[in-house]
């Protein structure tokens, strides 16, 4: 779906990464590049090639084809404690048996550091991620959130020249995820590191990352800032999962998509059965009347199934033709809700819906 | 006594399973040696006294040593299970001086009479039944001339090759007498230096002090080629192995092992156990196991056959070293000691 | 190593309330097994202790009067004192032997997995369902002077060796007998290996050999101390394997207390010697419970 021409060359260069397990095809010619100090998030549903494709940049699982470039320097053969990477494991992999403070060193020792700079570095590492005072605690000791924090901490302290994190945050809870995603985006930031984050959350995935690679059985699907992948999803795929949409089937023919009787202006060149993606809180909603149509909205006619009143929103489902389309409106105060079985007319901005090919 | 009791339990109740089928007869309980003795004592020795005696019922106690016996003893000093025991001179001497047997003389068994004197042994209760002797094993296909001493297991050409069961077990025990004595050693109570010396250098020929299962066997297989077993063993391998085992007593003489015949104290079949016994100890019987067997009888009116006599050593008496096996006990320790330091370093 | 203590007052797994509440049913649980070991193990143990005082003459007869002759005997005479030396160093060979033959097999055990594991585990414990005495004959046929090794070994002009009838024929037989236990406990104690842990060491620039050294060892010492603690001990007490293959030129514990309670009939120091391998296992005990805590 994406040509890899238009990309400028970035620091973390991936061309053309297969991954293989006899047939099945974990990763399939993965192109990507990764601009410095950039943070790119893999998202996607498990099984989608993303964590494999992060452990073979890592050079723990070895690539069937294709390379991986960090800097200008192809580091597809190098073994991985020569790449100089820094992994944050969802399951946080601290050693057991050493203290917090000798966690966050190994790495320093492996590169034979000077002790006096090892300690000096230690201690900035701790006290980046507002752990000082826990340096002799054994990892079994820390809350899950503290021992994430050691695990970035030992990832960042050898200053790698990539930060890969498999999804980092999985393993905690609700209000420790919130907290912890900020700190991740801010270090990241004040470092200035470049960073790819392993993710099937797409609000983790939105919320941190400056662009976001959607995968989907072991292919991109697109590349774009979260701003871009929301408001111009390229495949159905996208459009659903990131954000919610309605999905629902139709027939294009001559340049219209048929949609139980009403036509919608639909891209050229697409004929047969469509997926039209629209999302919820972009339809507007009013008792059917076509005098109060707004020429610059499209609109369609059905009737109420069911009507939510929920606090901030009232959400409507409403039977198009057969098919169910879900609403949303922000409520303002004073709104009446229409009843169920009552006809009403749902209408949207051109940009805001999305047409593609039922293979697609 | 109690100390005893859980080992006590459990044979009581494998011999109380035994002797269930013969409520009506009496029974005689007789323990004794596991294996080739107890297959060969059967036929030449139980066999005949139950056709004899038709009330009598003899039940066979396998034990494969005489001290597992003398556990056995022990353990139900309280309420023996066996009448009859036949053990090693030296450890029927313990069981005596533990109290837990019954003398044995004329009065009770008549054919005590005509026994060697020898066979009488003082402050052992009961009287020898056996006599064995030690000889030196060769394997005949690879050694094709018989050796003449001791000493030529301290040939050159046996490196590697010898195996001897060892001390503290009376054979490594038997040959420290048998060479102490050829090199001049007067009383081996006071001092076996000359048989230690000889042992010695026998030494770094030496496989093994332990050959397994049985030294006949590992000689008949060819991983040792020479050595040193008891005669009776010794003759029955020859038998079996078609004649690769050869057995011959050496120009510096032997010694005797003795196997007595013992009544237990207390044993539950009384009169049929001192009637075994009697039997056992009887010309007929004598003359039937040494002729199956070829212990040396100890019964002096047993009529062997030239055969089998030649292959005990009833001819060459006069190369039996007389050995008191009771006072050699107590001096036994300091012997294994000496062997512990001066014999085994050197086969190394 | 201040983070000992701290990390030694971890492994309480319950609250107390909890745990009182639970007792009952433990005791009750428990009670079987505790019985069968009263009169299986602590009345022997305690009748070995009090054989060990009888008197022993020198003609073998046990006589039930108190003495200290035999402890005294024991704990004078060099013999003894270079005969516990010897089974203890023997025995730590030994258990050092089978801890490094068979380390690599568990760690390959560990990692592999479904029904190749399956096959293999059970290649692993097949040994255990033959008796010893059928392997040591086993290994008789291998190391013999026509045996397996030296007939290789003469094959390409090598002098036969004397790998029997020595300590070494102990220490190799024993060696083989034991992995299997050796495996069983270092599985059993591999628990903590996570292969991410391993993964996270080499992305830190640790080369295998020292993610091995500084991750894989240190992680799996809990296998290595329960297998080295059981393989010692089954080492100490093993008897027949070294009658085999020792050749009656291998002094250990183990075999002279069958000699003196088979052959020479000395039961009280057959008992007195038992007592002191029991001593040594007490002894083992200890230092795998401090190794433990060092290491947890």
């Amino acid at each position: 779906m994406t040509s890899r021409t238009d990309a400028p060359e970035g620091f973390l260069s991936i061309r053309s990464l297969t991954k293989r397990y006899g047939d099945f095809v974990a990763v399939d010619n993965l192109d990507l590049e990764v601009p410095k100090g950039e943070l790119v998030a893999f998202l996607g549903p498990s099984g989608c090639g993303k964590t494999t494709s992060l452990r073979m940049i890592a050079g723990l699982v070895p690539a069937t084809s294709g390379r991986i470039v960090v800097g200008g320097g192809d580091l597809t053969e190098v073994a991985t404690h020569r790449r100089d990477m820094g992994l944050v494991f969802q399951s946080y992999a601290l050693f057991p048996h050493m203290s917090v403070a000798r966690n966050v060193a190994f790495g320093l020792e492996m590169r034979k550091v000077d002790k006096g700079e090892i300690a000096k570095r230690v201690k900035e590492a701790i006290a980046l991620v507002h752990l000082t005072g826990k340096e002799e605690h054994r990892p079994a000791q820390l809350s899950g959130g503290q021992q994430q924090r050691v695990a970035l901490a030992r990832a960042l302290v050898i200053r790698p020249s990539i930060l890969l994190l498999d999804e980092p945050l999985s393993n905690l809870d609700a209000k420790l995820r919130d907290e912890m995603r900020n700190e991740i985006r801010d270090i990241q930031k004040r470092l200035g590191i470049t960073a790819i984050f392993v993710t099937h959350d797409q609000v983790e995935a939105l919320t941190m990352c400056d662009k976001v690679v959607v995968m989907n059985q072991g292919r991109l699907e697109q590349l774009g800032t979260p701003v871009e992948l929301y408001e111009t999803p390229k495949t159905a795929f996208v459009a659903s999962f990131v954000g919610r949409s309605n999905r629902l089937t139709a027939v294009a023919r001559n340049g219209a998509a048929e949609f139980a009787g009403q036509r919608i202006a639909a891209p050229a060149g697409l004929e047969g059965p469509v997926q039209v993606m629209i999302r919820p809180h972009r339809l507007g909603l009013s008792p059917a009347s076509p005098a109060a149509a707004d020429p610059a909205r499209q609109q369609v006619t059905g009737t109420v199934a069911r009507a939510i009143f929920a606090g901030d929103i009232l959400q409507y489902d409403v039977d198009v033709g057969g098919q169910i389309v879900s609403v949303e409106l922000a409520t303002r105060g004073g709104e009446s809700v229409i009843e169920p079985g009552r006809p009403v007319t749902l209408s949207w901005r051109p940009q805001d819906i999305f047409i593609y090919g039922a293979a697609a | 006594m109690k100390t005893y009791a859980k080992i006590a339990i459990g044979a009581g109740l494998a011999t109380a399973l035994l002797s269930s089928t013969a409520m009506a007869q009496q029974t005689v309980t007789v323990m004794a040696y596991s294996g080739l003795f107890q297959e060969r004592y059967t036929k030449a020795v139980v066999e005949p006294f139950m056709k004899a005696n038709p009330g009598i019922k003899v039940e066979y106690f396998p034990m494969p040593n005489s001290a597992q016996m003398l556990g056995n003893l022990r353990a139900q000093k309280a309420a023996p299970q066996a009448d009859v025991v036949i053990m090693d001179v030296s450890v029927s001497k313990a069981a005596t001086d533990e109290k837990l047997l019954t003398k044995i003389d004329e009065k009770n068994t008549p054919n005590v009479a005509d026994l060697y004197p020898s066979a009488r042994i003082a402050d052992v209760d009961g009287v020898a039944v056996t006599f064995d002797n030690l000889v030196l094993l060769y394997n005949t296909d690879t050694v094709k001339e018989t050796p003449k001493s001791w000493m030529d297991l301290a040939d050159k050409k046996f490196a590697g090759k010898v195996a001897i069961p060892g001390m503290p077990d009376i054979q490594g025990l038997s040959l420290v007498l048998i060479t102490d004595k050829a090199r001049g050693g007067t009383d081996y109570l006071k001092n076996v230096d000359k048989g230690i010396a000889a042992l010695g250098e026998i030494a770094p020929n030496v496989q093994t002090w332990e050959p397994k299962p049985e030294v006949y066997v590992t000689i008949i297989s060819g991983q040792a080629t020479v050595g040193a077993g008891w005669n009776a063993r010794a003759q029955v391998n020859i038998d079996t192995s078609n004649g690769k085992l050869g057995a011959t007593l050496p120009k510096e003489g032997s010694v005797f092992q003795i196997n007595t015949i013992n009544q237990v104290a207390g044993g539950p079949g009384k009169d049929a156990g001192a009637k075994f016994i009697n039997y056992a100890l009887s010309p007929e019987a004598q003359k039937a196991f040494t002729e199956a067997m070829f212990y040396a009888p100890t019964n002096a009116k047993a009529q062997i056959s030239d055969a089998a006599i030649a292959r005990t050593a009833v001819k060459s008496m006069d190369k039996v070293i007389p050995v008191d096996w009771i006072a050699l006990a107590k001096v036994r320790e300091p012997i294994m000691d000496q062997w512990r330091r001066k014999v085994i370093p050197l086969s190394r | 190593m201040s983070a000992v203590a701290p990390a030694a007052a971890m492994p309480a797994p319950l609250p107390a309330a909890e745990r009182s509440s639970g007792l009952p049913l433990v005791v009750l649980l428990l009670l079987p097994i505790a019985l069968v070991n009263a009169f299986g193990f602590l009345a022997p143990v305690f009748n070995l202790l009090r054989m060990s005082f009888y008197e022993s003459q020198a003609t073998g007869a046990m006589v039930e009067v108190y003495t200290f002759a035999t402890w005294a005997s024991v704990l004078r005479d060099s013999f003894y004192a270079e005969l516990i030396l010897n089974s203890i160093l023997v025995s730590l060979g030994i258990t050092l032997m089978t801890l490094v033959c068979s380390y690599p097999i568990a760690l390959y055990l560990h990692r592999s997995s479904g029904t190749w594991r399956t096959i293999l585990l059970v290649l692993v414990i097949s040994p255990l369902l033959t008796s010893a005495v059928v392997r040591t004959y086993g290994w008789v046929a291998i190391l013999s002077e026509n045996g397996l090794v030296n007939n290789a070994l003469g094959a390409i002009g090598i002098a036969p060796l004397k790998l029997m009838f020595n300590k070494t024929g102990v220490v190799i037989g024993l060696t083989e007998i034991l992995m299997p236990y050796m495996i069983l406990a270092l599985l059993a104690g591999f628990g903590r290996l996570d292969p991410r842990v391993e993964e996270a060491a080499s992305t830190l620039g640790a080369p295998p050999w020292k993610v091995f050294r500084h991750i894989v060892v240190p992680l799996t010492m809990p296998g290595i101390a329960l297998g080295s603690l059981l393989c010692f001990v089954l080492a100490v007490s093993s008897f027949i394997t070294p009658k085999l293959l020792g050749g009656g030129r291998v002094f250990l514990l183990a075999t002279e207390i069958y000699d003196q309670a088979i052959v020479t009939l000395n039961w009280p120091l057959a008992a007195t010697l038992s007592i002191l391998v029991l001593v040594i296992f007490g002894g083992a005990l200890v230092l795998y419970t401090r190794a433990l805590r060092a290491i947890m």
